[in-house]
């Protein structure tokens, strides 16, 4: 039997490749991700690894709370003197310094360089060369002085800066100019994971960064002989409350651990993809395998006529499965490491500069690849075995043409009544809102109703097609939907699966699209906002200084933002200036009084005070990374929380006392009352010329910039999905060659009565339509309803409106008819060259 | 039932439709003007020592207006011929008319306008499009060519055929001759010039085959119909005018106003 599944496997080299091929996608999608995540995780523990050695010991100051790594929040400053004071502990041979803060290199033609996702960081550099880890300068030497800077080699590279060149680089206080005199590598890569890198000697850090007399981090060497644990606890135990001492390892261990949870969202978002391409590849495989097996009802009578057991027919069928599904894995894996490198290089492309390291194939992603593309196959090749299995013997003497297989009533009607559940739970959970759960099980009800009502839908089309007395071509390729319903059902529905996530992303997107308008508008009363590019806060308060100080602004309110714990809840905090706030944003205050507002109160966003259950006068425990827990009373409970983005408000005074940084994350202004937008715009920007990183943008552009990078998300998402979309186009590609083949004879004497070959491809093209439509419109349909459940549930999550886009889904129509054009060129063609005499002789 | 036709009360009407026919081939011979011809036709299949000639040098000619009937042993050529003179195959050399249509000038698509608007086909089996019921079978051809299918011509045929009632069956839900009878109101609806019928009772028992060919009898002599008919059967072949008789690719013998015992006759001393 193994002869004769493999002799089936090899039979239709054609059939075979669009087989492989739908399984293939989905494969290199999961062992793509698996890599691509490996890889990533090895070499940035390599690269930390690489940064720690040398150094022993690292004190810092001890934060509140585990602040999370992503959000960049940094540990409290210490107190130079503790270098000196851990210098004295026995067995330290060296004790070092260090400080890290906001420096943003210009080029030479004074545009900022700012990578992608990656921060820009000034810090302290040089001095002990062992505790230095993984940098070192690769050319010139380490910055000595007020003057001085070294750079990465990234941004070196980037703006074409050599060792002896100047470089203005813009600072916490506004821009310097520095000399260039060496460049920074950190190990093999040239930059640390993409950020740029001005490097100072101690005290020139110290002062551009904000941080005179103190230090983030002290770095210890031992002496020869001590191990870093003993002289972790010895130094443990020398230092005051708010420092804590960890070992190398440790911290390199923290960095591998936040990276590897960066990447593990990473890698179950791609195997969601992945996930959906499998889905769709199943459905291929399922209908490829019906067909096959209906095509070979005669053979396996035959089989079972000369004394093949039932189970020896299943075997055989499940053992080309298995064949199938083997090679699909084999090349799905190689394929993937592939996908993987192609990834890396993107990202470097996009300035995420991954470190460098060979391509981690782990067995677990071998495992995970085999697994996938032989269980898929075998599972969707399943009930197409069994059924062929259950072929009697006396088939065999029959001329049986694959029957038309009637859709039972009970199929039909569970169908219809799985839909009608699914499509009403939807539209409740729309109208209900927030129901999350709700909306996802009754997206799967529906989804099985479509499962099982495909075939009547199918019909259902078909009838569509074929209204007219006269349908011509349309009224031949119904009637073959129409036939096959099982099979065209089965096929579209590997589109419907594809269409339906992209169109619930796509109303989801234009919901949170529209929902970003709303949020930047709602309350605003500022004609301006000033923004640092790139992330987290930028904008020196000298610039802000600057801006207050024109003549044309009314106006200008600075933002600072911090990471916070509320009730053991992390969220964020805003300092804000009082003077004008009311002026460049309506708050909506709902209870309490702005009047109340002063040191040591906290304005309270309504949701938030409702979740706490607090109101003016109470007290809220607000815990800031670096002073602990503050108890401050409520002054007044706001509305309009999402032009600010955070939902508590303290007075700036109150925020500097809790937080180091001094850098504004926005600036709202107002233009002073005579003066043309035009005007002020022209004047903050001459007056920002020294600061290139900040941008100067109405509320519109900010809405527009905002609801692009939503676009940009949606298009990457859709880019996707798309693979899974080119998964089902193959799975029509192949029910159409198998249904050509199947019907020779009739081709044939429809040529013979006079149809041209034209008229033939017209007809498959048709049927191809047909079938992608049903695909489509299913499919537009359940993702539309979807989306719409989906941002509803999500109106707590910021997505405030509802807006659908019809005009995309109406092009994904379009699109869909279109494929199905394309997927029928092919199986068309093939139609076309069928010999009219085989089909007119009778054997 | 077919019997009806020949004394039915619209034959009048029906003999008195009009219909096209090819012109008169010039110096084709014959009483009769032939309706589809053959010139020194030839059919070879591979090449050098290896080829099999299908046809050798057949000329022949089918008078409009005559039933005549094909017939030889397996392998004499006679499905070949019928092919070749169809537009369904072509020759390797001479030529091949209808009227005076030369077929080997016209491309593929041309001789397939030349089948859809001017032959009529009736095969031994699988005639008829499972997915198309049998009114929707019948009026193929002039579907697929856009035409509108004349209306009085359609009932007539099909009332005569006795398909009244089975016009919105599918072929599964029709008899055997049942489903003839469809192929063969197919072949006629278009009024063709000449209706080329392949073992059309190859597939039927005697009483539906006798059925089917007093109806193709009755459309030549009522209609002036032409048929040219491939069979095996000298029962059938006796509805006929005229058999041909083909053995190893050439035309051997010829019988006109045949009868059951003629053919068997001129068959068995054929085969000796």
């Amino acid at each position: 039997m193994l002869k004769v599944s493999l002799r089936n496997v090899l039979a239709n080299k054609l059939r075979l490749l669009l087989t492989v091929a739908a399984v293939t996608v989905g494969v290199a999608f999961v062992s793509g991700t698996f890599v691509l995540s490996d890889t990533m995780t090895r070499a940035f523990d390599e690269l930390y690894s690489g940064l720690t050695a040398g150094t022993d010991v690292v004190v810092r100051g001890q934060s509140a709370y585990t602040t999370d790594v992503t959000t960049q929040e940094q540990p409290p400053p210490l107190d130079e003197s503790l270098v000196a004071e851990v210098s004295r502990v026995p067995g330290v041979a060296a004790a070092e310094g260090g400080v890290t803060g906001f420096a943003l290199i210009l080029d030479k033609s004074g545009e900022p360089l700012q990578p992608g996702g990656a921060p820009t960081l000034g810090a302290s550099v040089g001095g002990d060369e062992q505790l230095a880890g993984g940098f070192s300068f690769r050319q010139g030497r380490a910055p000595t002085g007020p003057d001085e800077v070294a750079l990465d080699a990234r941004s070196a590279a980037e703006a074409g800066y050599q060792v002896g060149d100047t470089v203005d680089i813009v600072l916490q206080d506004g821009r310097s100019t520095f000399t260039v005199v060496g460049i920074i590598g950190s190990g093999d890569s040239d930059s640390l994971a993409g950020a740029t890198l001005a490097g100072f000697d101690l005290p020139t850090a110290q002062q551009v960064l904000g941080k005179v007399g103190k230090v983030d981090e002290i770095d210890v060497r031992g002496a020869d002989g001590v191990r870093p644990e003993r002289l972790r606890a010895d130094i443990a135990a020398a230092l005051p409350a708010g420092a804590e001492a960890l070992t190398g390892q440790q911290v390199a261990d923290e960095g591998s651990a936040a990276v590897r949870d960066a990447m593990s969202v990473f890698s179950q978002v791609l195997l969601a993809f992945a996930a959906v391409s499998v889905l769709v590849g199943s459905f291929v495989i399922w209908n490829t395998f019906s067909v096959l097996v209906a095509q070979r009802r005669r053979e396996v009578a035959l089989l079972r006529a000369v004394g093949a057991s039932r189970r020896q027919v299943l075997t055989g069928i499940m053992v080309e499965a298995g064949l199938i599904g083997l090679a699909s894995a084999g090349i799905g894996l190689l394929a993937g490491v592939g996908l993987a490198v192609g990834i890396r290089r993107l990202l470097a492309v996009v300035g995420i500069d991954v470190p460098t390291t060979s391509a981690a194939i782990e067995p677990r992603t071998v495992v995970a690849a085999l697994l996938v593309g032989v269980l898929v196959t075998v599972v969707a090749a399943l009930v197409p075995a069994w059924s062929a299995s259950r072929v009697g013997p006396i088939e065999a003497l029959r001329d049986a043409v694959p029957a038309a297989g009637d859709i039972g009533l009970a199929r039909r009607v569970t169908g219809w009544l799985l839909l009608t559940a699914g499509f009403a739970g939807l539209v409740g959970a729309a109208v209900a809102g927030g129901q999350l759960a709700w909306t996802g099980a009754a997206a799967l009800v529906a989804f099985a109703g479509l499962v099982t009502a495909g075939p009547s839908l199918a019909q259902g089309i078909a009838r569509l097609a074929d209204h007219r007395r006269r349908g011509n071509g349309w009224r031949m390729a119904a009637r073959n939907i129409a036939r096959t319903s099982r099979r065209s059902a089965a096929t579209a529905l590997a589109l419907t699966i594809g269409l339906t996530v992209v169109c619930a992303v796509a109303v989801t997107a234009s919901s949170l699209k529209a929902s970003v308008s709303d949020s930047i508008t709602g309350g605003n009363r500022s004609d301006f906002i000033l923004q640092p590019a790139g992330t987290g806060s930028g904008i020196s308060p000298a610039a802000t200084g600057l801006v207050r100080g024109l003549d044309e602004v009314g106006a200008a309110v600075e933002l600072r933002y911090s990471g916070v714990q509320v009730a053991g809840t992390s969220t964020t905090v805003v300092g804000v200036d009082t003077a004008g706030l009311d002026q460049v944003v309506d708050l909506g205050v709902q209870q309490g009084d702005l009047e109340r507002f002063s040191s040591g109160s906290v304005l309270v966003a309504a949701d938030e005070a409702r979740t706490l259950g607090v109101g003016p006068g109470d007290r809220v425990p607000v815990t800031f990374p670096e002073t602990g827990v503050q108890d401050l009373t409520v002054a007044a409970v706001f509305a309009n929380d999402t032009l600010l983005g955070s939902p508590y408000l303290v007075m700036l005074p109150d925020f500097a006392a809790n937080v180091t940084s001094r850098m504004d994350g926005a600036v709202l202004l107002t233009v002073r009352d005579g003066v043309a937008p035009a005007d002020a715009e022209r004047a903050l920007t001459a007056a920002l010329a020294e600061y290139p990183n900040v941008t100067v943008r109405d509320p519109a552009e900010l809405t527009a910039d905002a609801q692009a990078s939503v676009d940009q998300m949606l298009g990457l998402v859709t880019a996707l999905l798309l693979l899974a979309v080119v998964v089902a186009v193959l799975g029509i590609v192949n029910t159409l060659v198998l249904s050509v083949v199947e019907r020779t004879r009739e081709l044939g004497l429809l040529r013979a009565v006079g149809a041209t070959r034209r008229q033939v491809r017209t007809l498959v093209r048709r049927e191809s339509v047909l079938m992608s439509l049903l695909g489509a419109l299913t499919g537009i349909t359940l993702g539309t309803l979807s989306g719409i459940a989906l941002s509803r549930a999500l109106v707590d999550d910021g997505v405030t409106r509802l807006a659908v886009p019809a005009g995309t889904l109406g092009a994904y129509l379009v699109v869909a008819a279109l494929v199905g054009v394309l997927a029928a060129i092919g199986p068309a063609r093939r139609a076309s060259r069928v010999d009219v005499l085989r089909a007119v002789t009778t054997e | 039932m077919p019997g009806h036709l020949l004394h039915g009360r619209d034959d009048a009407d029906l003999a008195s439709l009009p219909r096209t026919t090819a012109s008169p081939t010039p110096g084709a011979g014959g009483p009769r003007c032939p309706a589809a011809r053959t010139d020194r036709a030839r059919k070879t299949y591979g090449v050098g020592a290896a080829t099999v000639v299908a046809l050798d040098d057949v000329t022949v000619g089918f008078a409009a207006g005559g039933f005549t009937a094909i017939m030889g042993p397996s392998g004499s050529g006679k499905s070949t011929l019928m092919h070749c003179l169809a537009g369904l195959d072509t020759l390797t050399s001479g030529q091949a008319f209808i009227g005076d249509t030369d077929l080997a000038t016209l491309s593929d698509r041309d001789r397939t306008f030349l089948r859809r608007d001017r032959l009529g086909f009736v095969f031994q089996a699988f005639n008829l499009l499972p997915t198309l019921t049998a009114e929707e079978n019948i009026t193929l051809p002039a579907d697929l060519a856009g035409r509108e299918v004349d209306q009085a011509w359609f009932q007539q045929i099909v009332s005569t055929l006795g398909l009244t009632g089975r016009l919105t069956h599918r072929p599964a839900q029709l008899s055997g001759g049942q489903q003839q009878r469809t192929a063969v109101a197919r072949a006629l609806v278009s009024r063709p010039e000449v209706v080329f019928a392949d073992e059309p009772t190859g597939a039927l028992d005697s009483k539906a085959s006798a059925e089917l060919l007093r109806f193709l009898r009755s459309v030549v002599d009522d209609l002036s119909q032409t048929v040219v008919m491939v069979t095996h059967d000298p029962a059938a072949a006796a509805y006929a005018d005229r058999v041909v008789f083909l053995v190893d690719g050439a035309v051997v013998e010829e019988l006109t106003d045949p009868t059951r015992d003629s053919v068997l006759e001129t068959m068995k001393r054929l085969g000796s």
